[in-house]
């Protein structure tokens, strides 16, 4: 979780991942940043993000991102 | 049958009353059938096209969903499924390139060999942009298994031609349309009330502001080389005024008209002149062709294994920050390339479109840069002065991207740009050179679009704010409620353009 809250920060240091639950709901992260995130995620957790997976649901808050990351990895 | 026709009231109004009269369970098959009344009443010959892409998409997700119960092995499954899709693309983008961009191709062939071919006489199906969009986003849901294929064809049927958005949009998508559609709906007299002041508020934005302003836009568009720089920044600040009304009026009517059965569309316009950046500005105007490029197109496309080896040598090359923006800068621009061609089949259209890629494209590369240097100016981003610098650069840069929009072509509208540069006199603005005699009562005009303009403002600010304009006003007194019913009804024939000297609607031309 720390690993990904780095990679967040590093992306947009202007928001508190710890307890922000509408990243995308409030347009905080745009398509861009979705996007870094997703190419960060590969190359730190070796896991495939497809078009699908971007909900929401999945983007919403630092744990959402974390849920996703472990059920790709299983 | 335009929209702002006494026709297409009265077609309305039956639609309307027959819809809470006849049995709930046939609700969904008056739609179909006034759908397919109205589509037809513009011409019977397009109806093949509707039927064409109403079938092969139809198909083509029937059999995707027979493959996911059949197959059990994944990777056949998948390679199948993607068979269908591809040929079911094909079939209907390859008949929305022919309709729309063959004399195009053929223009540009004999400029560039020489050659003599003819101009074909090809009818353009009305609103096949917007439904072609709405069926392919559907067939791609169905491949990527987010939505179960629809079985019934008269039901898929009305999706794709439900008659108040088939013209102009908005692009609706299976998951939030099709239920609506197709549930029953109980007469409910607070929603008609805020139905009709929707539709009454876009009748204001087309006939008072839209179709008033555009006399002096269409003149100085038209005959640009008479006028002074001071006229044509008039016009294409009439013309941001005129496309906005014109665009999102049409989007309230239709709005308000799905309303009136009971059906939620989309919004399509969140008050775009209030955009901070050009990026924020597509996520304000026209947003359902935005997301669906989004969600079609760009995701997908970045996502590629193509990309994902650009990415990985870029980031080699330039580090991890311009490596990894490198990729989606491209999938960008290739996405507003495609914006650009979607408007039209002209050069000044995918000019139209690279200009805006190319603007998001450099603010997300420079994005790391643009932070060090409002922190390094001790830039407050919530201070209301930075904000309101923030939409005025991108007012000015959705206003030169007007100028590729509106103009004949590409050298008139660069031709444009250089008469605004060269010859702008502050003094036009009071010397009454403004004052053109070729457009009719044109003072007036300016009075009645600046009018429009104030109450416009207005409202969106309240809207910004996050004031809910129409149960505002069905909540007050009745005598308030109806004084402002009886403004706007009176305000459109006394102030706005009569629909035969308005014209259509600009995008029902796509």
């Amino acid at each position: 979780m720390e690993k990904l809250i780095a990679i967040l920060e590093d992306i947009n240091p202007d928001v508190d991942y710890a307890n922000c639950t509408t990243l995308i709901d409030d347009g905080i992260l745009d398509s861009f940043a979705i996007l870094s995130i997703v190419s960060e995620l590969h190359d730190e957790f070796g896991v495939y993000v497809t078009p699908v997976d971007i909900t929401p649901d999945n983007f919403n808050s630092a744990q959402a991102l974390w849920d996703m990351v472990q059920r790709l990895q299983g | 049958m335009s929209l702002t026709s006494f026709e297409f009231v009265i077609f309305v109004g039956a639609a309307v009353a027959g819809y809470y009269l006849i049995p709930k369970r046939f609700q969904w098959v008056w739609l179909l059938a006034f759908s397919y009344i109205y589509y037809a009443a513009a011409s019977l010959k397009i109806l093949f096209f509707l039927l064409f892409s109403t079938a092969t998409t139809y198909l083509a997700g029937l059999l995707m969903d027979r493959i996911k119960e059949k197959q059990a092995d994944r990777e056949q499954r998948i390679k199948q499924k993607r068979r269908v899709v591809a040929a079911a693309l094909v079939l209907n983008f390859g008949m929305l390139a022919v309709v729309k961009y063959t004399n195009f191709a053929i223009e540009n062939i004999n400029a560039l060999l020489g050659s003599h071919l003819s101009f074909q006489t090809i009818i353009l199906p009305l609103g096949i942009s917007f439904y072609t969009f709405q069926s392919m986003g559907y067939l791609l849901d169905v491949y990527w298994e987010k939505v179960e294929a629809e079985r019934n064809p008269f039901r898929f049927a009305l999706f794709v031609s439900f008659f108040p958005q088939i013209l102009q949009g908005p692009i609706g998508r299976f998951n939030r349309l099709a239920h609506q559609l197709y549930e029953s709906h109980d007469f409910d007299w607070g929603r008609m009330e805020r139905a009709f002041i929707l539709i009454l508020w876009g009748f204001f934005k087309k006939m008072v502001i839209a179709d008033n302003a555009a006399g002096f836009v269409d003149e100085v568009f038209g005959n640009y080389g008479s006028y002074g720089g001071a006229a044509i920044v008039v016009a294409v600040l009439g013309y941001s005024v005129q496309l906005y009304g014109d665009f999102s009026g049409g989007m309230d009517v239709v709005r308000g008209i799905a309303e009136l059965f009971g059906i939620s569309l989309d919004e399509n316009f969140r008050r775009p002149y209030f955009a901070v950046s050009i990026t924020d500005f597509w996520h304000r105007w026209h947003i359902t062709l935005g997301t669906w490029m989004k969600d079609y197109v760009f995701y997908p496309l970045s996502l590629s294994k193509m990309m994902g080896r650009f990415s990985k040598a870029a980031k080699k090359r330039f580090g991890k920050s311009i490596g990894r923006t490198l990729p989606i800068c491209l999938a960008n621009i290739i996405v507003f390339l495609l914006v650009g061609v979607w408007h039209g089949a002209d050069w000044k259209f995918i000019l139209y479109g690279l200009y805006n890629g190319l603007i998001i494209a450099f603010s997300g590369l420079m994005m790391q840069n643009y932070r060090k240097w409002k922190n390094l100016c001790h830039i407050n981003e919530k201070a209301p002065l930075w904000k309101g610098f923030q939409i005025a650069r991108t007012f000015l840069l959705v206003n030169i991207s007007w100028y590729f929009d509106r103009a004949a072509g590409v050298g008139e509208a660069f031709d444009m740009m250089r008469i605004t540069l060269t010859s702008f006199r502050l003094s036009d603005f009071w010397n009454g050179s403004l004052m053109l005699e070729s457009v009719d009562l044109v003072a007036l005009r300016f009075v009645i679009v600046g009018f429009g303009c104030i109450l416009l403002f207005l409202v969106s600010l309240l809207q910004e704010r996050g004031v809910k304009i129409r149960e505002a006003i069905t909540g007050r007194h009745v005598l308030i409620k109806y004084a402002v019913y009886l403004f706007l009804i009176f305000v459109l024939p006394a102030l706005g353009q009569p629909p035969s000297a308005g014209g259509g609607f600009i995008y029902a031309q796509f």
